[in-house]
């Protein structure tokens, strides 16, 4: 049998840090996906100004450690406007989304710029605008090659989630710190216990899906 | 918005200026501590990934399987969960590392695992014929893999392997954790205390910038002095 102690922190953990890490990680991919895949398209553009733009955002969001932006978002922002003040998990979202569709324009311009010109030409042939053309035909063969670096992000994001613990968001590792610290102070020592499941907890998430990952690189190669 | 275009207005660079003068000696030494810690563990990162890595290519029975279980390990937890378990879970069982130690050793731990799997793909993507003409040439195993397996294949790992240090040198930012007075830790001590909160952060922002930007012009440069005659 268990000792005593688990089952609060266990039911805590779960209940509270693991459904904000899912509900995090969800938001930050969808968000991630829309924002890099729109951005990626409008890279291949061979207009000047909006590539420079574009490139600048990648460049920047994917130069920065998630630790600055998140810390940027949740303490500059308001600094500078009170209109910009978010709660940990939303700042943390949107610190994600920076990070994370930085990484998805950057596989989304090579991904598209890999569809063979012909496809471009069939398209217009038959009356599709640039929008029509990207939306019907290019991308529906872009995403099979977006799809293996998407789910490799998906396991980013969801590791990097944690990252958020430092501005209080109560995710699986703040939740999990809350447990350990609330155990010392009641006299009982659990770091390694509580943290080691926290490692297991992500493992099982993480390895079925960075298999996923190298399986469906395989598949749509 | 007014409020933004205030903040951001002409007197925005002054004020980063003299943010950056008045807390100039506290910066060096954070900026100093952020690079000592990343090239102590770009260093560690490389022993572990050549060896590991020739040992997951060369399938060296039990090494080669222990090194899979720790990148395994490594590339599907959290490294910030890694940095709490050195840190915060080991005095539980007697192992005190001081915040220095933990900082390199974390990023060392985390950016091996990451560069076992870029040598190991490079290795393997050495063609076999280059590895059947040295043969032929006469070298044996480990002369092949002195001349031939580590300059070809070592080569083409060096773009992911330098993808790796990057992100070793972004990954010490996360010390903020521990208290280790990298440069982040150190602007948001200056920041807590002056409340220079947007100036501050954008100090930060710029020296990673500056790092990361540099390191990977450096990066673009080595691959072309190194690329292999075939691909220039």
């Amino acid at each position: 049998m268990l000792p005593d102690w688990v089952e609060p922190v266990a039911r805590y953990v779960v209940e509270v840090g693991l459904r904000n890490t899912l509900k995090l990680s969800a938001i930050a991919l969808a968000g991630s996906a829309l924002i890099g895949i729109t951005l990626g398209t409008l890279l291949t553009i061979r207009f000047l100004p909006t590539r420079a733009l574009i490139r600048l955002y990648i460049e920047i969001w994917r130069g920065l450690p998630i630790l600055v932006t998140i810390f940027i978002v949740f303490f500059a922002l308001p600094a500078v406007s009170s209109a910009l003040r978010f709660d940990p998990i939303t700042a943390g979202a949107i610190a994600l989304i920076l990070w994370g569709s930085a990484q998805v324009a950057e596989t989304t311009r090579g991904a598209v710029q890999s569809i063979p010109r012909e496809q471009h030409e069939a398209a217009s042939a038959l009356g599709f605008g640039w929008v029509g053309r990207h939306v019907f035909v290019i991308m529906p063969q872009a995403l099979r090659r977006l799809l293996p670096p998407l789910v490799g992000l998906l396991v980013n994001i969801i590791q990097n989630t944690t990252i958020v613990q430092v501005i209080g968001a109560p995710e699986i590792l703040e939740t999990a710190e809350r447990q350990v610290e609330r155990l010392t102070f009641e006299g009982q020592e659990h770091a390694v216990e509580i943290y080691g499941a926290v490692m297991v907890t992500f493992f099982l998430i993480s390895f079925p899906l960075t298999r996923l990952a190298a399986y469906l690189e395989k598949r749509l190669a | 918005m007014t409020e933004l275009l205030a903040a951001l207005g002409p007197g925005f660079l002054e004020d980063l200026g003299s943010f950056v003068a008045d807390n100039a000696g506290e910066l060096a030494a954070g900026v100093r501590r952020t690079l000592t810690v990343s090239a102590i563990a770009i260093a560690g990162a490389s022993i572990i990934g050549l060896t590991l890595g020739a040992a997951r290519a060369y399938r060296i029975p039990v090494v080669s399987q222990l090194a899979a279980a720790y990148v395994e390990v490594i590339r599907n937890t959290p490294i910030l969960v890694q940095i709490f378990m050195l840190y915060y879970a080991l005095p539980q069982v007697g192992i005190r590392l001081e915040a220095f130690t933990v900082a390199w050793l974390a990023v060392t731990i985390w950016g091996g695992a990451f560069n076992t799997e870029n040598f190991r793909a490079g290795f393997e993507a050495v063609p076999a014929r280059y590895r059947e003409a040295s043969a032929a040439l006469g070298f044996r195993g480990f002369a092949t893999f002195a001349n031939v397996t580590l300059p070809i294949g070592g080569r083409i790992a060096l773009p992911s392997s330098i993808n790796t240090y990057i992100s070793v040198v972004k990954n010490t930012s996360l010390m903020y954790v521990i208290s280790y007075p990298e440069i982040t830790t150190t602007v948001f001590q200056i920041q807590a205390l002056t409340l220079e909160t947007v100036e501050a952060f954008t100090v930060l922002a710029l020296t990673y910038l500056i790092i990361v930007w540099s390191l990977s012009a450096l990066i673009r440069l080595l691959e072309s002095h190194l690329a292999l005659p075939e691909d220039r």
